[in-house]
């Protein structure tokens, strides 16, 4: 009944699921860090309608489940386009995994942009600007230096997040792991060892991530 | 200033005093060879003192002295390493044997004590999801297992006593440090224990409320409460006490009178710490 | 606009009730989770023996997905212990199973931030450790960590949304099957997805409401 052996038949295939959520998530993030830098610059910026628009996007990507967005994404948005466009269109499901998991992760992404800057604390500017430091400089050297350095660690959790969440992209045909394990079970008729075997790999490789993660953050807040 | 007899010897037996069911003869608080160790590093390194009913007595000394630990053993919020304390009535043996098995009164004991003791914090420690008539209330409640009406009576006498009547079902956030102290006072005050204790109860207040309760202490004091106050304040000290002692790295360093200590001390390392404070 | 009559508004009635099923599955599993991880807080303070394995259970809950978490609980589990027996217990155990990590540590958190000079104030007037914690600790944090457990609470509905998969009529398993049906995503999807943004945006602000009124009732 729990026989593990299927994992080790069946490991050419599991792997290539793996790698399709390792691109899922590489692609996403990028996307997601990306937007995120351009809405978290609107957020900050001076013209009170650009601040609106950018903090009504992150507040709606923050609120909209992925799933959700995955299907909208991959069945109404080639739609929408097609109307525009004058051709049927249709999403490759990668591109589409990678459009959603990488607008929702942007919303979050801005955040922790916009913490990390706005940590930095004021005076430490209000000095550079006394010593006659230009704003650019001033960004340059004295705030991104320290806002990075406050970021980090949320934004490598966050990505830790993102590729638990590549998880989900097999609802819409992507070839990932989950959705091989699915086909496997199926075939083998054999759930169990399967399923607690992926939980299993994937509790160990995010713990692993995890910890890694803390250890770095630890070293990154000792000034 | 007592209005009783005069200068009171350490172990003279106080004529005043709250009414309390002990042979009056006996000291409120008896202390002897107190240690406390925290891990290998010893505060306390064998005190020993005597307090008669309705005495105040004062403890100073720098930081790291162990004035704080030392109060904070009278009421077991810390655990003694060894000795033994008799204080409203109870007798506690503490002793940590060779084997370093560390042998202490049950916990129904020791709550039974902090009943009958009271203890005013530094930092105030009033509960903020509750009112100030709420603070003050719930020990009657939950330890004097008085009804509710009953407890409403005593929690307004005691806040109007240190005047905070009017404050009843105010927020603690929205009262200003001394406003907080003198509930916290009222707050011991209203379980009517035997013995208050004071630690560094002004230390955290900015000096213009610091008077305020310096006040109330001093009203507590000229109504024969016994209490023991941890203090910075050498005029108050100087003022109100019957007795100081000077604490050097965990023992006594100089004893007496406020009179004496102040103006004479016999220890030169007491001498030179008031001259901070005096010259 | 006659699209979304002939599709949406005619099938109001299978919506609502995935709106329901979604609602239903998200509270249980949340208040399941609540319970769960309130008794592993306290069983890592007070039973000291439990910690280790208690602290894998919280790794294992926070680290895995929970999309793996749900298939593992829905299709695996049968086969181990003859339970879940449906997928609505499917469903809400693996939810439950996710935050109880995430609300174990919150407690936790809410724990430490209560100042030990409350609980000494209460020791030096002589009331009992039990009273304290019932009293003084868990009201003060219940209030702290409010704020923490509405987010807790948006992060289970989002995760919801899942359950369609192994077949709970939630509202995301009324659209797909509606968009089967007739053949029209745009307005099932773009519904769904205004019904949770709409829903999760005012709980956030409620939320967000909550902590400072709770900031301005500790703040000393």
């Amino acid at each position: 009944m729990f026989d593990l052996s299927l994992f080790w038949d069946y490991r050419v295939i599991l792997w290539q699921g793996l790698l399709i959520n390792i691109l899922v998530f590489v692609l996403s993030s990028g996307v997601g860090l990306a937007i995120g830098l351009l809405a978290c610059v609107g957020r900050l910026s001076s013209p009170a309608w650009l601040r609106r628009i950018s903090a009504g996007y992150i507040e709606g990507t923050r609120s909209t489940p992925e799933f959700v967005l995955l299907f909208w994404v991959h069945s109404v948005m080639p739609v929408l386009l097609s109307g525009l466009v004058g051709m049927r269109l249709h999403f490759n499901p990668i591109l589409s995994a990678t459009i959603a998991l990488g607008v929702v992760s942007s919303g979050y992404f801005a955040e922790t942009f916009r913490a990390g800057i706005q940590a930095v604390p004021r005076g430490h500017i209000e000095a550079a600007r006394a010593l006659g430091m230009t704003p650019p400089r001033i960004l340059r050297r004295i705030v991104l230096p320290q806002a990075v350095r406050i970021m980090l660690p949320e934004l490598m959790s966050q990505n830790i997040g993102l590729l638990k969440t590549t998880t989900l992209v097999s609802v819409i045909a992507v070839p990932d792991i989950m959705y091989q394990v699915g086909i496997i079970s199926q075939q083998e008729m054999k759930p169990l060892p399967l399923y607690t075997g992926t939980a299993m790999a994937f509790f160990i490789v995010i713990l692993a991530l995890t910890s890694l993660v803390d250890r770095v953050s630890y070293r990154l807040k000792r000034y | 200033m007592k209005t009783a007899s005069a200068v009171k010897q350490p172990n003279e037996p106080a004529a005043t005093g709250a009414d309390t069911g002990i042979d009056a003869k006996s000291p409120a608080i008896q202390v002897r060879r107190l240690t406390k160790s925290f891990g290998v590093t010893e505060v306390l390194r064998g005190i020993s003192f005597d307090l008669p009913k309705g005495h105040v007595l004062s403890v100073i000394g720098a930081s790291g002295s162990g004035k704080s630990t030392l109060l904070r053993c009278l009421n077991f919020l810390e655990e003694p390493t060894s000795g033994d304390i008799a204080i409203a009535g109870h007798a506690l043996s503490f002793s940590t044997d060779r084997r370093g098995v560390h042998h202490r009164p049950r916990s129904a004991e020791i709550a039974r004590l902090r009943a009958d003791v009271g203890m005013v914090f530094q930092q105030f420690n009033l509960w903020p999801h509750m009112t100030v008539a709420q603070n003050v209330m719930e020990a009657l409640i939950q330890v004097r297992k008085m009804a509710a009406a009953d407890a409403r009576g005593r929690v307004e006498q005691y806040l109007a006593k240190v005047g905070m009547f009017a404050f009843a079902e105010r927020y603690p956030s929205r009262l200003s440090g001394g406003q907080q102290q003198r509930v916290a006072i009222a707050r011991a005050l209203a379980m009517q224990p035997q013995i208050m204790l004071f630690d560094e109860a002004t230390s955290s207040l900015d000096p213009e409320l610091t008077s305020e309760v310096l006040e109330v202490m001093r009203t507590l004091a000229r109504d024969g409460m016994t209490m023991v106050v941890v203090t910075h304040e050498m005029g108050f000290a100087r003022e109100v006490s019957d007795r100081v002692i000077f604490l050097h790295e965990g023992l006594i360093d100089e004893d007496g009178p406020p009179a004496a200590v102040f103006s004479n001390p016999k220890s030169e390392r007491c001498r030179q710490f008031l001259a901070k404070f005096l010259g | 606009m006659e699209l979304w009559t002939r599709t949406l508004l005619a099938n109001a009635g299978p919506v609502l009730e995935g709106l329901r099923v979604t609602m239903s599955v998200s509270a249980i599993a949340f208040i399941v989770a609540a319970l769960v991880g309130l008794a592993i807080c306290f069983a890592r303070i007070y039973v000291p023996p439990l910690r280790r394995l208690l602290g894998a259970y919280i790794a294992f809950c926070r680290n895995t997905p929970i999309f793996v978490q749900l298939l593992w609980v829905a299709y695996a589990w049968y086969d181990l212990f003859a339970w879940p027996t449906d997928v609505f217990t499917a469903a809400w155990v693996a939810l439950a199973l996710q935050s109880s990590g995430y609300l174990a540590e919150t407690f936790r958190a809410g724990f430490e931030s209560v100042p030990d000079g409350h609980v000494e104030a209460a020791h030096a007037l002589g009331i009992s450790r039990f009273t304290t914690l019932r009293r003084i600790v868990m009201p003060q944090m219940l209030l702290t960590i409010a704020p923490s457990l509405m987010n807790q609470f948006i992060v289970v509905l989002k995760c919801s949304t899942l359950v369609s998969v192994i077949a709970v009529p939630d509202l995301m398993f009324q659209a797909i099957r509606l968009t089967n049906i007739w053949g029209e995503p745009v307005p099932f999807f773009t519904f769904v997805a205004v019904v949770f943004i709409v829903l999760i945006v005012s709980l956030s602000a409620i939320s967000k409401k909550l902590t400072d009124r709770v900031h301005a009732r500790l703040a000393a």
